[in-house]
């Protein structure tokens, strides 16, 4: 991303006069007037729907109730923080988000990229249009009955024991969902056959910016099909894979709710069980919002850790980066 | 392009209709609806002289359990009929989603309904001082309430002695429990019982003697292997169906997580006890000689009701209610043998059960007026009428020769397939208003007698429930020697703090923390201990309970003691 | 061109071939885990309730019955509710397509000096929330309860598409926007007449998020519209409808002297979800398609060229 020149003035402007500065400021933007009312109401907008109800922010310091105005409410401190992060399970929990995460973010990138760059060799248009459409099913389909699938598909007469005890892989079935261990591996491959064909449909937009000549050329070059995916079609889709990576490091502590909640069971919960289970089962269950919107804080601070620190490294190695 | 601007045009104007058409209902909606709490455009009369009259209002309620559709009371027959004795009309409104979070709402706002009807709801709402007092209201206006009521007050009076809501559990007359188990049992499948010519099953160890030799007899069914015991061990709200047994098998009726002891009325959890170890220990043994389906901690419930319904599954434990899809497809299969017959299995010989829950009082389920209700007066009459005996009868049984018969000795029964559809049916039970006024409204307690000697809830009627029986189910109970199911099992004894499941636990308090851990570490440690080989089981058990015993379980047992014997007391 | 593709034909290598039929037996694969839970979804559907609770329907109805639609399409509220859908996700989908696209027009500019501030204010609204109940008492404030509004307003800009588009105009080739403001045209003509038009396979892929995103959504239904059945979405009467059976389910076996021999209406809750996953999620699945046929490489280049 080259810089634009025409900031200069700004970035060397450290030594002039405050006010020089601050003039500068108003003359450009008073030049970029519609650019500016292009964009102030949304601000307005955004000021108004997202940031107002941050005044919600100050139940995470009560014991929050909902019949009491703002000023009956009684101020209890930092203890549903420290609620948070006393209880033993709590780093059991946050354990396994992370984890949980991750793998989502690491195995959702790879194959929604790996799936739009073979979808993009499709050469008959119809049927590369057909698998598309098919591939994005399992989106529209709730966790209840994807959930549903999953354990019929995992249970001990289900076609997974199936298949393997019939190759002589196993002897006899096997009870995946009762194994804390294998968890995180089946979320994280049930997550991708739900989403992946979703997951997809950003980068084969994103593919249509690039420039085909680059593939005549490369052909001439003699570049064969995978050459031609890695070094065109990979590079065109960089700058977009930077940005969604970097927006979604900042959601590393959103692993998802109903997937946990619907697949786990008592015997893996050591594996299952997230920090959203946990709100929900000692904020909201009990009706203690201020537990939640504790621990919506505590995420936003690593949100925002996580943010700035991959926004940061973009910008070190010289990448495109979100802010 | 010209094309797509016709459309766009198109569009624009089907939306402004149809806003339109939005703006117009809106506005024409009862003046109460929650939206507009400010009720400046309130068509309720307030001048408190003109309350006797029958000038036509509608009133707005709610219910925050979900699962019935949105109406007005006049569109059915049942809310026509009372509209007519009262001139007071109501727009029903439940809950669809999360309750909880449409409680949080709805408090923070500070915009209710005329009345609202609790559900699991009740102890926010009493935080939030949502409804008002009634005591006076029903001093000046409410005979009917009073007489139905009174002799409950004391156990519905708030902390601070007010009443506030009218439950739903006031039995009147003489107690009359359901013919049929309608609530916990262990359940055997009928094969079996025919297989062995009906034999007396009473001990958890012959219940699973018959159940072995069954399968040992027959290890396939169709094909599949036969599966001898089965729970529903892994979905977290049904986790109960493996905890509340060892209760019932020591003889102790469903009062939650704890047992209270007759004499001193001491609550214990069950958790950890010998009770629970025997339980336990007992599935460990089953499950080593294979009678146990390990998928019982996995699957969800939609899987669990199939196996129900394949002819595998020998036997389970489970409450009626929990079933009820199943239960009706083996019915609606017609293949006797298949369906399941409920046995009352305890530990031991001399162990009186006591599946049946005894009278009890549910005081935190009701319905009460809220602060925002225009006219209280006219809604506490509604509720007094409501609760005259013809209206009891009409939200019950309906209305006379078209929903139910009466015999020459004056008993009320279904006469043919027409009148029970009006029961069962949901659509019929829907427009005739069963479905809104049978329950959640002021009213008699379910196992209550009519002052003519009828059952309250046609439910209970002897007369209604051998119309329904099959010939399968007079030959078991031929076999037996009982008239119907509940026969099989003991009267309950009295237990004047029942059901302790119903004391109110402080939200978030170290009490509520204790459940949820508890649960939580049963959920874990449970399974894996009816997994293990039987020769590491008491290791494993005694891993449990001190992973247990780290848990503050004596406020838990204190807190719940000292509620049941205020109730024991008289306060509840 | 035609003597081009005509070479590249002759010189296609074995390992191009190869890699071509892989790739087909491998969409092939993924068509078939991909469309098992659909193709389950409607057996189920078609299947009778009562017998669909046995579980072990997997591609084929085993009692073949249309009770679970007539059912369904037999609750009167559904179709106004539908038309409610409709509307808002075609509506909801313009205006917040067309404000998240010209607010990313404004901080693609690199030398707008608001540019990165107004990112910075957006992209953080992505991360925290004032939660529940405050922004409940914000909608109420503005008078948004029991309004159409409240499915339009609150979504007006998208963060994430609005990133989205972002990128994909800065991706656009230097000197295009340069030479269309040499023309003469101001900020707002170069949006509309430039960068709309350059931008379709972006817009179409927001357009779909956005559609998608208004056309399955009912927490604001349960939220701000739920005692007003005018303003009632699809989707929430579908959730009212499963609800309903579900109850129903637990009523029946409370009272056992009902059913005798099931008659009365048989849904379940099983088979209502899959009935209601086909009927809300059919009208929804056209639109990819639609947007599919901006999918075309090359195609914002060649609007750029020609």
């Amino acid at each position: 991303m080259e810089k634009p020149i025409k900031s200069e003035p700004l970035a060397t402007g450290l030594n002039q006069p405050n006010i020089h500065k601050t003039a500068l400021f108003f003359k450009r933007l008073l030049q970029q007037k519609t650019l500016a009312f292009m964009c102030i109401p949304f601000v307005l907008w955004a000021f108004v729907f997202k940031y107002m109800p941050l005044w919600g922010w100050t139940m995470a310091f009560q014991k929050f109730k909902a019949s009491r105005t703002f000023a009956e409410q009684e101020w209890v401190g930092w203890q549903h923080f420290q609620f948070l992060f006393s209880d033993n399970s709590f780093y059991r929990v946050l354990r396994n988000t992370i984890v949980m995460s991750s793998i989502k973010l690491v195995l959702g990138f790879v194959t929604a990229i790996t799936l739009a760059l073979l979808l993009n060799e499709l050469k008959n248009i119809v049927f590369k249009r057909f698998v598309q459409t098919v591939s994005y099913l399992p989106h529209f389909i709730s966790w209840v009955v994807a959930s549903s699938i999953v354990l019929t598909v995992l249970s001990p007469d289900g076609i997974v024991n199936l298949l393997l005890t019939k190759l002589g892989i196993l002897d006899n079935p096997v009870l995946w969902m009762s194994k804390g261990h294998y968890f995180w591996g089946i979320l994280g491959a049930t997550e991708v056959w739900k989403e992946v064909g979703w997951n997809t449909i950003i980068y084969l937009a994103a593919i249509t910016a690039i420039d085909p000549s680059q593939y005549e050329a490369a052909e001439i070059d003699g570049a064969n099909r995978l050459q031609r995916m890695l070094s065109i079609t990979l590079p065109g889709l960089k700058p977009v894979i930077i940005i969604l990576l970097i927006m979604n490091m900042g959601h590393i502590l959103e692993s998802g709710f109903e997937a946990q909640y619907l697949l786990g069971n008592g015997m893996n919960q050591d594996y299952s069980e997230n920090l959203d289970i946990f709100v929900l089962k000692y904020g909201i269950g009990m009706g203690n919002f201020s537990l939640g919107t504790a621990a919506g804080i505590f995420k936003t601070v690593v949100s925002f850790f996580f943010l700035f620190s991959a926004n940061y490294m973009a910008k070190r190695m010289g990448e495109s980066r979100l802010f | 392009m010209a094309k797509s601007k016709t459309w766009m045009m198109a569009l624009v104007v089907v939306a402004a209709m149809a806003l339109g058409a939005c703006g117009k209902a809106a506005e024409g909606t009862p003046s109460s609806s929650p939206g507009n709490g400010s009720g400046e455009d309130s068509i309720s009369a307030q001048t408190g002289g003109e309350t006797e009259s029958n000038e036509p209002v509608t009133f707005t309620y709610y219910h925050f359990a979900p699962g019935k559709k949105d109406v007005l009371a006049s569109e059915t027959v049942i809310g026509k009929e009372l509209q007519k004795q009262t001139g007071v009309d109501w727009k029903l409104e439940y809950v669809v989603g999360d309750s909880t979070t449409k409680a949080g709402v709805m408090i923070a706002s500070g915009e209710y309904p005329d009345v609202i009807s609790s559900s699991g709801e009740m102890s926010k709402l009493m935080d939030a001082e949502a409804y008002i007092p009634l005591d006076d209201l029903i001093e000046e206006h409410a005979p009917n309430i009073k007489r139905v009521y009174g002799p409950y007050f004391d156990k519905m009076r708030h902390t601070d002695g007010k009443i506030y809501t009218l439950p739903y559990t006031a039995n009147q007359g003489e107690y009359i429990g359901g013919p049929n188990i309608g609530g916990g049992a262990f359940w055997i499948q009928r094969s079996v019982l025919k297989e062995f010519n009906y034999p007396e099953i009473k001990t958890l160890d012959e219940y699973f003697d018959f159940i072995k030799k069954y399968k040992e007899k027959y290890p396939k069914v169709d094909g599949m292997d036969t599966i001898g015991f089965v729970s529903l061990a892994g979905v977290a709200n049904n986790f109960f169906t493996l905890q509340n047994p060892a209760m019932h098998l020591a003889g102790y009726p469903n009062d939650g997580s704890v047992i209270v002891d007759m004499e001193t009325h001491e609550a214990k959890i069950v958790a950890g006890t010998e009770y629970q170890k025997r339980w336990i220990g007992k599935l460990n043994e089953i499950n080593a000689e294979g009678l146990f389906d390990p998928e019982s901690f996995t699957m969800n419930k939609d899987q669990y009701l199939a196996k129900l319904t394949s002819g595998r599954v020998l036997g389970y434990f489970n409450y009626a209610w929990q079933v009820g899809d199943a239960t009706k497809n083996l019915l609606s299969a017609g293949i006797d043998e298949k369906r399941y017959a409920p046995l009352p299995i305890v530990f031991d010989k001399d162990i009186k059960d006591q599946y049946i829950d005894p009278p009890g009082f549910v005081a935190n389920y009701g319905i009460g007026i809220t602060t925002k209700a225009e006219d209280p007066v006219r809604i506490i009459k509604y509720f007094d009428n409501l609760l005259k005996e013809e209206n009891q009868i009409l939200v019950q049984w309906g209305i006379k020769d078209q929903t139910y018969s009466v015999d020459e000795n004056g008993r009320f029964y279904f006469a043919n397939d027409e009148q029970r559809k009006y029961h069962d049916d949901l659509e019929l039970s829907r427009t005739f208003g069963f479905t809104y006024f049978v329950t959640d409204w002021p009213k008699y307690g379910g196992e209550s007698t009519l002052s003519d000697g009828n059952a309250f809830s046609p439910g209970n009627q002897s007369e209604v429930a051998s119309y329904s029986y099959t010939e399968g189910d007079k030959a078991i109970l031929e076999a037996y020697g009982v008239k119907t199911f509940s026969e099989l099992f003991n009267k309950p004894d009295p237990r004047p703090w029942f059901p302790s499941w119903s004391i109110a636990l402080e939200q978030g308090s170290p009490e509520q923390i204790f459940a949820t851990k508890s649960d939580d570490l049963q959920r874990k440690h449970l399974p894996t201990l009816i997994l293990e080989s039987p020769s590491k089981f008491e290791p494993a058990w005694e891993a449990y309970i001190s992973e247990l015993n780290k848990l503050d379980k004596e406020t838990y047992e204190a807190t719940i003691t000292k509620a049941v014997q205020d109730r024991v007391a008289g306060k509840w | 061109m035609l003597a081009l593709k005509k070479s590249r034909l002759r010189r296609r290598s074995l390992g191009d071939r190869l890699f071509d039929y892989g790739n087909i037996v491998f969409m092939i694969g993924l068509m078939i885990v991909t469309i098992y839970p659909f193709v389950n979804m409607i057996a189920v559907s078609f299947n009778d309730a009562n017998d669909a609770v046995r579980g072990g329907i997997y591609l084929w109805p085993r009692l073949w019955t249309l009770d679970n639609y007539s059912y369904i399409f037999g609750e009167s509220d559904i179709y106004h509710a539908t038309l409610i859908s409709f509307l808002r996700t075609v509506l909801g989908t313009i205006v917040s397509v067309f404000c998240t696209a010209m607010l990313a027009f404004t901080i693609s500019r690199q030398e707008f000096v608001l540019r990165k501030a107004v990112t910075m204010f957006f992209v953080f609204t992505m991360y925290f929330s004032g939660g529940l109940i405050p922004t409940y008492l914000l909608i109420r404030d503005l008078g948004l309860i029991n309004s159409f509004w409240v499915y339009i307003f609150p979504g007006i800009i998208g963060v994430f598409n609005m990133i989205v588009i972002r990128s994909f105009i800065e991706g656009l080739p230097d000197g295009i926007l340069e030479s269309a403001r040499i023309d003469g045209a101001g900020e707002f003509t170069t949006f509309v007449r430039v960068v709309l038009p350059l931008t379709i396979p972006a817009m179409a892929t927001v357009s779909l998020f956005v559609a998608v995103g208004q056309w399955n959504s009912w927490f604001d239904v349960f939220l701000y519209n739920s005692s007003n059945i005018k303003l009632s979405t699809l989707q929430y009467e579908l959730m009212k409808i499963l609800q309903t059976s579900t109850t129903a389910a637990t009523a029946s076996a409370g009272d056992i002297y009902q059913s005798q021999g099931g008659s009365g209406t048989s849904v379940t809750p099983t088979s209502i979800r899959a009935t209601m996953t086909i009927i809300a999620s059919v009208p929804i699945l056209m639109v990819y398609p639609f947007v599919q046929r901006y999918f075309v490489q090359g195609m914002t280049l060649g609007g750029v060229k020609g």
